[in-house]
C-alpha cells in the first residue's frame, strides 16, 4: 500500500492526458484507491494538485469524494483557506463540491471550514475572493439552514460589509467587479430575506438606523428591498421561530431556494412560482414579444447591423429551450437572446473593449438564465397559455395565408411523432423558414412545449381551450398585431404590457445608465455582459481599425497587464456566476420534475375522479331506475298483499262457516249417536226378549212334545178308557146280569166283586210301578252295555296291539330261536360227527384190543376222569397203532393232513388226549352222557358182534347206528319231543 | 316315502336327468333304521339300486337271514353265530379235518359239509367234486369281499344254501333263457355260436352255479351278487349275455368251441364294471324294474 501511494500520486499529472481511455483508467484507479484507503494522503495530494493546476479532472474526482474522506477534504480545504494565495482556488473547489451536493454536506456546519469561510468573507479584501465566497455561501445556506442559529449574525455582518463595500469601494476595485459584487450581494440579500426574514429585517433595522450606514441603505439596500415583497413570516413568525430547526425539516434544498424566490419580485433573481409573480411573468412574456417586435423594428430601421442580427439568434432567444436545454452546448447553436437586440441599438458607447470570449461566456450565462426561467413549472403554464392563443391565431392565419412550410410545425402531433434526435433538425431549419414573417416564428414555442410533455398532448389542447375561450370567439381572422389580441384577451396583462412598453420606450430615450440603476443588479450584470458582447462584435467588425484598439487601451488608464488580470478575474467571476446560476437551474430542474410528477399524478387523479364521477352518475341512474322498479314492485306487492288479504279474509269467513257447520254436524252426530245407543240398548233388550221368547218357544215346544206324548198317552188311555168303558159297560151289563143273577142268587156276590175290584186295582197299580222300575233298569242296563262295548273295542285294540307286539316278539324270538336252533343243529351235527368218530375209534380200539372190552365197558359207569385216564393209558400203544391206521386212511383219502404222516408218534398224544375230553363230555351233560353210555354199551355189544370178522367200518357204524336207533327211542323220546314241539310252535 | 321329511324332494328327479345313486345311500339308511327291518323292502332296494359298499355286508346278512330283522337281537344272534362257527371249527380241528395250515376256503367247505351232514369221514375224504369246487370258488370270492371269517363263513353258507334252495330248480333253464335273449339282442352271434357248436359248451357252470365267482373281479361280482342275494337269478343270464355281447367281435373271430370256452373262462378283467352295469340295465329292460315301493 505504502509503495503504491507514490505511484498514484505520480499518476495525478496524467489526468490531463488527452487520451480518453487512459484518462478513464487513471480515474478508475484513483477512485479505487480512494474507496480502499482511509488515509488522507491521496486526497491531500489531489487537492494540492488541483490548487496547482486547476485541473478539471481533479476537481471532478474531489467533488464526488465519498463519506470517509469528507473530513480530510474539509480539513485540507480549511488548511488551504488560511493561505492567502490558494484561497481563491480553494473557494472554487468548495463551490464545486457544494454544488455537487454530496450526502455529507450537512456536516460542513460542524467543521471549521465554515468558520474560516465566514471569517474570510468578513476580513478579506480581494473582491474576487469575496464574490466567489459569497456565491458559495449563498449556495451553502439552503443546505445547512439549521446552522444559521449560530452564524446568523455573521451572515448579516457579511451582508452589511459587502453592501457597504459597493458604495465605499475600499479596495478601489474596478467597477466591473462592483457590478458582480453587487449582483452577488443582491442574491445574498434575497437568500437571507427569504430564509430568516424577521431576524434579517431586525438586523437591517438596527444596522441601518445608524447614521453612518444611512447612505448605504439609501443607495444599495433600499433598491434591493424594492425587489422583494413582504415576507409572510414577518407577519406570522418570530425571530426564535425562524431559527427553530424543526421548521427546516420539512423543506428540501430546492424548496428553500424556491421559498426564497417566492418573495422576490425580481424576475431575474426569482423564478415564477405560482401565485406570487404571475403577472410579472406574463409581463415578461409580453416583454419578450414586444422586444422581439421592437427588435424587428430596430432591425428594419438599422439594416447595417444585420450581420449581427441573425434570424437564428432571434429564434434561439424566442424559442424556450426544451429538455435538451439541460445541456447548454446544444443551445449554443441558438445562442441569442432578446436582449442583444435591445442592447444592439444602445451599444457602441460603453464597454467596447471587451474580449471576444468574455462575450461568448456572457451569452452562455444569459442563455442559462433564460433556460432556468423557462424551466419552471409555472412558466410552462404561461407558455401553454400563450401557446393556446398562438394556436388559435395560427389556425386563423393558416386559413388565410396557407404557409405550407409551417404545416409540420403547427400540428401538435408533429413533435410527438418525432424522436429526440429528429427534433433537432427542424429546430435548426426553423430560422430559415421563419424569416417570412414575425407572426409565425413567434408561435413556435408550442411545439417545444408539446414536445416537453408528449404524454398528453390532447389534454393540453383541452387546457388551452379552457384557458382561451374568449379570444377564440373574439379574435378576428386578420393577421393584425398581437397587442390588440392581448388587449382583448387579457385586459390586465395588456395594460401592464402597455405600461411596460412605455417605460421601455422611456428607458430607450433616457439612456442606459438610468435604466441600469432602476433595474435589478442582475439585470445590470446582464447588460454589462451584453454590452461586452456587443463591444466584442463591434471590435470584431471593426477589427481593421487599429486606432480603436489603441484608444481602448488608454481608455481605462491602466496598464494592459492589469487590464488582463482584471479581465481574467472578471472571467472567473462570470464563471462563478454561471456556476451559481447553473446550480440554481439544477435546483429548479429538480423541483420542476417533482412538480411535473405531481401534475401528472393530479391529472391522473382528476381523470380517475372523472371516471368515478361518470361511474357515480351511471350508478345513480341505475339507482333511480332501480328505485322506480322498486316502487313498481312495491306497488305490485301491495296489490298482491291486498288481494291476499281479501282472499284470506274470505277464506277465514269460509272457514268459520265451515267450522260452524262442522260443529252443528258434531252435535247432530252426537245426538244421533246417543239415539243409536238407545236403539242398540233397545235392540239388546229386544234380543234378550227374543231369546226369552225363543226359550219359551223351545220350552213350549218341549212341553208340546211332552203334551203330544201325553196326548197320545191320553188318547191311548182314552181308547183304553173307551175300551174299558165298553168293558165296563159290558161288565156293567154283565154285572147287571150278574146282579140280576145275584139278585136271583144272593146279595153276597156284589161285596165280593167290590173287593175283587179293589184288589185288581191295587194289583194294576203295583204292576205299573214295577213296569216303571223295569224300564229304568232297562235304560241303565243299556247304558252299561254301551260303556262295556266301548271298553270292549278298546280292549280289542289293546289286544290287537298286544298281538302285534307279540307277533313282533315272536318273530324276534323265532329268529333268535332259529339261530340257536341252527346252532343246536350244528351242535348236533358236531356231536354226531364226534360220535361217529368216536365210534370209529372205539371200533378200532376194540378190534385191536378185545380183551380190554369189559374194562372199557364198566369204566364209564364209574364216571371218573381218573378212571378214564387209566382206561386209556394201557391202550396207548394200540392207540398209536390205530392212529397210524387212521392216519394212513386219511392220508389215502385226503391230502390235507400231511403233519399226521410226518409225526405219527407225536400226534398220538393229542389223539390219546382226545378220548379224555370225549370221556368227560358225557359226564357234563347227563343226557348225552346217558346216550354215550348207551352207545358205548351198544358198541360194546356190537363190538362183540364184530369180533370175529373184520367188517368194513361203515357197516359197523351203520350197525351201531341202527342199534342206537333201535335202542334209543325209549330214552330219547322223553327229551326229544320238547324242542320239536317248541319249534313247531 | 314322499312324505319323509329327511328325504330330499329332488331325489325323484335325479334319476330322470341321469344321476344315479344320489339318494340311494340315504334311503338305504332310512330303511336300515327301521326296527324290525323290512326284508322285503330291503330286497327290492337291492334289486333296484346298487348297494353302498359300507352297508353291503349288513344288508346281505339280513337278506340271507344271518341277522334277524330285529336289531335288538342282532347282538345275541351274532353271538350265537360266532359260537356256532367256533364250535364247528373246534370240532373240525379236534377231529383233525383241518389244521392251522388248512386254507380257509377248505375250512369253510369242511364246516359247510359238517353242517349239511355231508362231511365224509376222515378216512374217506375224496377230492372235491364239482359241487365242492363251486363252493370253493364262491368262498374264495366271498373271502375277498368279507374280512371277518365268521361273517364270511356264514355268508358263504347262507348264500349257497339260499341259492340252491331258491334257484336250484330254475338253474337248468338258464341256458335256454340266455339263448332266447341272445337271439333277441344279437342273433348273429347266436348263430355263430350255434354253428361253431360253442353254444352248448359255454361255461354255464361257471356262470350259473358259481355265480361268476372266479370269472368277474370281486368289485363287479358283488354287484351281481347283490341282485342274486336279493332274489333274482335272472341277472346271471344277463351278465352272461352282456359278456357275450361285449366280446362279440372276439367271439365272432373264434371258431373253435374250446377257444370260445377258454376265452370266456378268462375274460379280461378291465371293463367288467361296465359290463355289469350294462347287464343290470339289460336286466331292468327285460324284466322291468322291481316295482315294489322302496
Amino acid at each position: 500500500m505504502a509503495r503504491e501511494q507514490p505511484n498514484v500520486g505520480d499518476l495525478l499529472p496524467l489526468l490531463e492526458t488527452s487520451d480518453l481511455h487512459q484518462l478513464e483508467e487513471i480515474r478508475g484507479l484513483i477512485n479505487e484507491q480512494l474507496s480502499t484507503e482511509r488515509g488522507s494522503m491521496l486526497l491531500n495530494g489531489l487537492v494540492d494538485y488541483f490548487l496547482e493546476t486547476n485541473s478539471a479532472q481533479a476537481m471532478h474526482i474531489l467533488s464526488s469524494v465519498r463519506e470517509p474522506h469528507d473530513k480530510h477534504l474539509l480539513d485540507k480545504m480549511n488548511e488551504c483557506m488560511t493561505k492567502q494565495a490558494c484561497r481563491l482556488p480553494t473557494l472554487t473547489l468548495l463551490g464545486h463540491v457544494i454544488r455537487k451536493q454530496p450526502s455529507w454536506i450537512h456536516k460542513i456546519a460542524r467543521y471549521p471550514l465554515l468558520l474560516s469561510l465566514l471569517k474570510c468573507l468578513k476580513t478579506d479584501t480581494d473582491v474576487v475572493v469575496l464574490i466567489t465566497g459569497v456565491l458559495v455561501l449563498i449556495t451553502l445556506l439552503p443546505m445547512i439552514p439549521q446552522a444559521g442559529k449560530q452564524h446568523l449574525w455573521e451572515y448579516f455582518d457579511i451582508f452589511g460589509r459587502l453592501a457597504s463595500w459597493n458604495l465605499k469601494n475600499p479596495g478601489h476595485v474596478s467597477e466591473v467587479y462592483l457590478i458582480h459584487l453587487h449582483a452577488s450581494v443582491y442574491s445574498l440579500f434575497h437568500r437571507l430575506y427569504g430564509m430568516y426574514p424577521c431576524n434579517f429585517v431586525s438586523y437591517l433595522r438596527s444596522h441601518y438606523s445608524m447614521k453612518e450606514n444611512m447612505e448605504t441603505f439609501e443607495e444599495v439596500v433600499k433598491p434591493m428591498l424594492e425587489h422583494v415583497r413582504i415576507h409572510p413570516e414577518l407577519v406570522t413568525g418570530t425571530k426564535d421561530h425562524e431559527l427553530d430547526p424543526t421548521r427546516w425539516k420539512r423543506y428540501e434544498i430546492h424548496d428553500i431556494v424556491i421559498e426564497c424566490a417566492k418573495v422576490s419580485l425580481d424576475p431575474k433573481e426569482a423564478s415564477c412560482e405560482e401565485g406570487y409573480s404571475c403577472s410579472l411573468n406574463i409581463i415578461q412574456i409580453m416583454l419578450f414579444v414586444s422586444l422581439q417586435n421592437s427588435a424587428c423594428e430596430l432591425n428594419s430601421s438599422c439594416g447595417g447591423k444585420d450581420p449581427l442580427w441573425s434570424p437564428s439568434s432571434l429564434c434561439g432567444m424566442a424559442t424556450p429551450p426544451s429538455s435538451r436545454g439541460m445541456s447548454p452546448n446544444l443551445e449554443l447553436s441558438h445562442s441569442s437572446s432578446h436582449l442583444p437586440s435591445r442592447f444592439h441599438c444602445t451599444s457602441g458607447d460603453t464597454f467596447q473593449p471587451i474580449l471576444q470570449w468574455v462575450i461568448v461566456l456572457s451569452r452562455i450565462v444569459m442563455i442559462v438564465i433564460h433556460l432556468e426561467l423557462f424551466q419552471t413549472g409555472y412558466h410552462l403554464m404561461c407558455l401553454s397559455f400563450v401557446a393556446a392563443i398562438t394556436e388559435e391565431l395560427l389556425k386563423i392565419t393558416e386559413e388565410n395565408q396557407e404557409l405550407p412550410g409551417l404545416r409540420g410545425f403547427d400540428s401538435p402531433f408533429y413533435h410527438t411523432t418525432e424522436t429526440l434526435t429528429g427534433c433537432q433538425a427542424p429546430e435548426k431549419t426553423l430560422p430559415n423558414i421563419q424569416p417570412g414573417g414575425p407572426q409565425t416564428w413567434s408561435f413556435t414555442p408550442i411545439d417545444h412545449h408539446l414536445h416537453r410533455s408528449p404524454s398528453a398532448p390532447d389534454d393540453d389542447v383541452g387546457k388551452y381551450g379552457m384557458f382561451s375561450p374568449s379570444p377564440c370567439s373574439k379574435t378576428p381572422p386578420a393577421p393584425i398585431p398581437y397587442e390588440s389580441f392581448f388587449d382583448l384577451a387579457l385586459p390586465r396583462a395588456a395594460s401592464l404590457f402597455v405600461g411596460k412598453k412605455t417605460t421601455e420606450a422611456v428607458h430607450k430615450a433616457d439612456g442606459e445608465e438610468e435604466g441600469l440603476m432602476s433595474a435589478s443588479p442582475l439585470e445590470v450584470l446582464d447588460r454589462l455582459v451584453q454590452q461586452g458582447s456587443d463591444a466584442h462584435d463591434k471590435v470584431l467588425k471593426r477589427l481593421p481599425l487599429p486606432s480603436k484598439s489603441a484608444d481602448w487601451t488608454h481608455f481605462g488608464g491602466s496598464a494592459p497587464l492589469d487590464e488582463l488580470h482584471t479581465l481574467r478575474s472578471q472571467l472567473l467571476l462570470l464563471h462563478n456566476q454561471l456556476l451559481y446560476e447553473r446550480y440554481k437551474r439544477e435546483q429548479h430542474a429538480v423541483r420542476n420534475r417533482r412538480l411535473l410528477r405531481r401534475i401528472i399524478n393530479a391529472t391522473a387523479l382528476e381523470e380517475q375522479n372523472n371516471a368515478m364521477k361518470d361511474q357515480l352518475n351511471l350508478q345513480s341512474v341505475d339507482i333511480t331506475s332501480l328505485r322506480e322498479s322498486l316502487q313498481v314492485e312495491q306497488q305490485r306487492y301491495r296489490q298482491l298483499w291486498d288481494d291476499r288479504e281479501t282472499v284470506v279474509t274470505r277464506l277465514h269467513s269460509q272457514i268459520r262457516q265451515l267450522q260452524q257447520g262442522r260443529d252443528d254436524y258434531y252435535t247432530k252426530n252426537q245426538e244421533l249417536q246417543s239415539k243409536l245407543q238407545e236403539c242398540q240398548k233397545r235392540m239388546d233388550e229386544l234380543e234378550a226378549e227374543l231369546q226369552r221368547a225363543n226359550n219359551k218357544i223351545c220350552h213350549t215346544g218341549h212341553l208340546l212334545n211332552q203334551m203330544t206324548i201325553k196326548l197320545s198317552n191320553s188318547e191311548s188311555t182314552q181308547q183304553q178308557m173307551s175300551f174299558l168303558n165298553k168293558q165296563l159297560l159290558l161288565l156293567g151289563e154283565a154285572h147287571k146280569l150278574s146282579m140280576q143273577e145275584l139278585h136271583h142268587a144272593g146279595p153276597d156276590n156284589t161285596k165280593e166283586a167290590q173287593m175283587l175290584q179293589v184288589s185288581y186295582r191295587k194289583e194294576v197299580e203295583t204292576l205299573r210301578q214295577s213296569l216303571l222300575v223295569q224300564g229304568q233298569k232297562l235304560e241303565a242296563a243299556q247304558q252299561r252295555v254301551a260303556e262295556l262295548e266301548t271298553l270292549l273295542t278298546k280292549k280289542e285294540h289293546l289286544i290287537a296291539e298286544q298281538k302285534k307286539f307279540l307277533e313282533d316278539v315272536k318273530c324276534q324270538a323265532k329268529a333268535e330261536l332259529q339261530a340257536s336252533d341252527s346252532r343246536y343243529q350244528a351242535q348236533r351235527r358236531i356231536t354226531q360227527l364226534l360220535q361217529t368218530e368216536l365210534l370209529q375209534l372205539y371200533s378200532r380200539v376194540e378190534m385191536e384190543a378185545p380183551a380190554e372190552n369189559e374194562e372199557a365197558d364198566t369204566r364209564p359207569l364209574h364216571d371218573s376222569p381218573h378212571g378214564n385216564g387209566s382206561t386209556l393209558s394201557p391202550g396207548q400203544p394200540k392207540a398209536s397203532n390205530s392212529s397210524k391206521v387212521t392216519a394212513n386212511s386219511i392220508n389215502g383219502g385226503q391230502d390235507l393232513a400231511p403233519p399226521l404222516l410226518v409225526e405219527p408218534s407225536s400226534l398220538s398224544y393229542p389223539h390219546a388226549d382226545a378220548p379224555l375230553t370225549v370221556g368227560s363230555y358225557p359226564s357234563a351233560k347227563s343226557f348225552l352222557g346217558m346216550r354215550a353210555r348207551e352207545l358205548f354199551r351198544n358198541k360194546s355189544e356190537s363190538q362183540c358182534d364184530e369180533e370175529q370178522p373184520p367188517p368194513p367200518r361203515l357197516a359197523g357204524l351203520a350197525h351201531g347206528l341202527k342199534t342206537e336207533l333201535c335202542v334209543e327211542p325209549g330214552s330219547s323220546s322223553a327229551h326229544e319231543p320238547l324242542p320239536f314241539g317248541f319249534c313247531a310252535n | 316315502m314322499a312324505d319323509d321329511p329327511q328325504r330330499n324332494f329332488r331325489s325323484a328327479y335325479y334319476e330322470k336327468v341321469g344321476f344315479r345313486g344320489v339318494e340311494e345311500k340315504k334311503s338305504l339308511e332310512i330303511l336300515l333304521k327301521d326296527n324290525p327291518l323290512d326284508v322285503e323292502k330291503l330286497s327290492t332296494f337291492s334289486q333296484r339300486f346298487p348297494l353302498p359298499s359300507m352297508y353291503r355286508i349288513h344288508v346281505w346278512k339280513v337278506l340271507l337271514g344271518i341277522q334277524p330283522p330285529h336289531s335288538d337281537s342282532h347282538a345275541l344272534v351274532g353271538g350265537y353265530r360266532k359260537e356256532q362257527y367256533q364250535d364247528v371249527l373246534e370240532a373240525l380241528e379236534v377231529m383233525r379235518y383241518i389244521s392251522a395250515s388248512t386254507p380257509s376256503t377248505h375250512v369253510y367247505l369242511r364246516m359247510f359239509q359238517l353242517e349239511s351232514q355231508v362231511l365224509p369221514r376222515c378216512s374217506e375224504t375224496s377230492p372235491p367234486d364239482e359241487e365242492n369246487e363251486d363252493f370253493l370258488s364262491i368262498s374264495r370270492a366271498m373271502e375277498e369281499i368279507v374280512d371277518d371269517p365268521i361273517d364270511c363263513y356264514w355268508l358263504i353258507k347262507c348264500f349257497v344254501n339260499q341259492f340252491h334252495s331258491k334257484f336250484g330248480d330254475s338253474l337248468p333253464h338258464l341256458p335256454k333263457s340266455l339263448e332266447h335273449y341272445l337271439s333277441q339282442e344279437e342273433p348273429r352271434l347266436l348263430n355263430h355260436l350255434k354253428n361253431t357248436g360253442a353254444l352248448a359248451q359255454l361255461p354255464y357252470s361257471l356262470w350259473f352255479r358259481r355265480c361268476f365267482a372266479g370269472c368277474l373281479p370281486e368289485s363287479s361280482l358283488q354287484r351281481v351278487w347283490d341282485k342274486v342275494i336279493s332274489g333274482s337269478c335272472k341277472i346271471l343270464v344277463f351278465v352272461a349275455l352282456e359278456i357275450l355281447l361285449s366280446y362279440k367281435l372276439v367271439l365272432m373271430g373264434i371258431n373253435r368251441p374250446e377257444g370260445v370256452v377258454k376265452f370266456l373262462c378268462n375274460i379280461p378283467q378291465e371293463n367288467t364294471d361296465a359290463i355289469v352295469t350294462k347287464a343290470i340295465d339289460l336286466w331292468h329292460k327285460y324284466c322291468g324294474t322291481p316295482m315294489h315301493a322302496v
